[in-house]
């Protein structure tokens, strides 16, 4: 069930557990440094030979949540990004709308990657789901808010991306010297 | 104590062995390009391992505040005050000086070293002054480090995501690391590694010496500052043991993979 991922680290499908729990209980495997949990897949990161016990990622799918409760986390935003109107045009909605759709739900940090502190959040309204840009932008400005797929997130630092950008977030930086701003498990909320 | 920057040409930052146990947050390890050259210096400057140094990638002039032991790779040299320094990559893809007391740099998510893609640090510039930190001296004698361009790769996991044969033409003939390159990945220039046809990317956990594969078949392998999920298959990851030898070969130079049992 788990790949070899080199000779430090192993890969093996996402069980049906919260992204925290997986990194919490892998985490306590002995040997492991690190862990990255995708959409479908998890990595465990070791400082040795990896010694996988198939009971351990069996386990996995019956993880206790962290006790740290899970954080309600508000940004405020602005909805003018520079890809409103095409959202529009492929949504057959107006730019309202769609800043309305998007700040009614609540959206949970599904998974972390691509660029330091990059939240994929769950919770998108189906209408709004659209595949990625064919070409992506070289330059997305930071604090750029996007959305593609099934996901919305906010591009931490100036980056390439090919996410479709609808506004900006507004007085917080979501990296700095302390880490990401966003972490796995929040339940985030937009208010423009 | 300081070390005064006089001039950097291309890429030259501060490095440590890198930053351990955030990557769930998305955040690479970082560190030194070559860590067993980091050592190298750092014993040859009597510092512990891990102590941070100055990664050369192109040229760096210094000039001593007052006189400081400090070590270019494996090689120690007394700098009087106000004795300039020059320290070039150029046989090897990177350099390493280190100092005595190693570089004073504040201890940021777990490390000290520079890491681009998080803003965390940035490439010295001169006029810059560099203080010198308080490490512990050690003595311990710098490890033995082989220079090569055969390097031992381990298959997969992405198996499916390349026509049959695909692990047979990367170990086939040289491959060229292209001036292109940089601390987040090493383009590669040679055989063409065709996709299977039904492959589609999906975004998966990454990992540092991970050969990707982008459509155009062209390999590139994953550096200190990779991406920790990225969507290119991955074809196959370099053997540990042969990772910083992989990392040191300069730009331009060819080299071969070889596969592991």
């Amino acid at each position: 069930m788990a790949e070899r991922l080199g000779d430090r680290a192993i890969r093996f499908p996402r069980p049906q557990t919260s992204a925290r729990a997986i990194v919490s209980a892998v985490r306590a495997w002995p040997g492991v440094v690190d862990v990255v949990v995708a959409r479908d897949t998890v990595a465990a990161y070791f400082d040795r030979e990896p010694q996988i016990d198939p009971a351990n990622i069996a386990a996995l799918a019956c993880a206790n949540e962290p006790v740290e409760p899970v954080r309600d986390v508000e940004l405020r935003v602005i909805y003018d990004g520079v890809d409103l109107e095409h959202v529009a045009r492929a949504t057959s909605l107006g730019a309202r709308d769609i800043a309305k759709l998007h700040a009614s739900a609540t959206y949970v940090v599904e998974m972390m990657g691509f660029a330091p502190g990059f939240a994929y959040m769950s919770g998108l309204d189906e209408r709004l789901q659209l595949p990625r840009r064919e070409t992506p932008r070289e330059r997305v400005p930071a604090g750029s808010l996007a959305i593609a797929d099934a996901f919305t997130a906010i591009y931490p630092f100036e980056s390439p991306g090919g996410w479709h950008i609808i506004g900006r977030v507004v007085g917080v930086r979501m990296f700095d010297a302390r880490g990401p701003l966003l972490r796995l498990g929040d339940r985030v909320r937009f208010v423009s | 104590m300081s070390l005064h920057v006089v001039r950097a040409v291309g890429l030259c930052t501060v490095q440590d062995l890198g930053r351990r146990g955030h990557m769930h947050e998305a955040v690479p390890p970082g560190g030194a390009l070559v860590p067993e050259l980091l050592a190298i210096a750092n014993r040859t400057a009597n510092n512990p391992d891990p102590a941070p140094a100055i990664e050369v990638l192109g040229q760096l002039v210094v000039r001593a505040a007052t006189d400081v032991l400090v070590a270019v790779d494996g090689v120690p040299r007394l700098l009087r005050a106000g004795e300039e320094l020059t320290v070039s990559s150029g046989g090897r893809r990177c350099a390493y000086l280190a100092v005595r007391g190693g570089i004073a740099t504040p201890r940021v998510l777990d490390g000290h070293g520079t890491l681009l893609c998080a803003e965390l640090g940035a490439p010295l510039r001169a006029p810059e002054s560099l203080a010198i930190g308080a490490a512990p001296e050690t003595h311990a004698t710098p490890p033995a480090f082989t220079d090569g361009t055969e390097i031992h790769v381990i298959a997969g996991p992405d198996h499916d995501a390349f026509a049959a044969g695909g692990l047979a033409l990367l170990t086939s003939a040289p491959y060229r690391i292209l001036p292109s390159s940089d601390r987040v990945g090493t383009r590669l220039a040679g055989a063409v590694i065709p996709r299977a046809p039904a492959y589609r990317d999906a975004s998966r956990p990454m990992v540092r010496g991970a050969i990707e594969v982008p459509r155009d078949g062209q390999p590139i392998v994953l550096g200190p500052e990779h991406p920790t999920t990225g969507g290119y298959p991955i074809i196959a990851v370099i053997a540990s043991a042969d990772l910083g030898r992989f990392f040191s070969i300069a730009l331009g130079k060819a080299m071969r993979f070889i596969a592991s049992r």
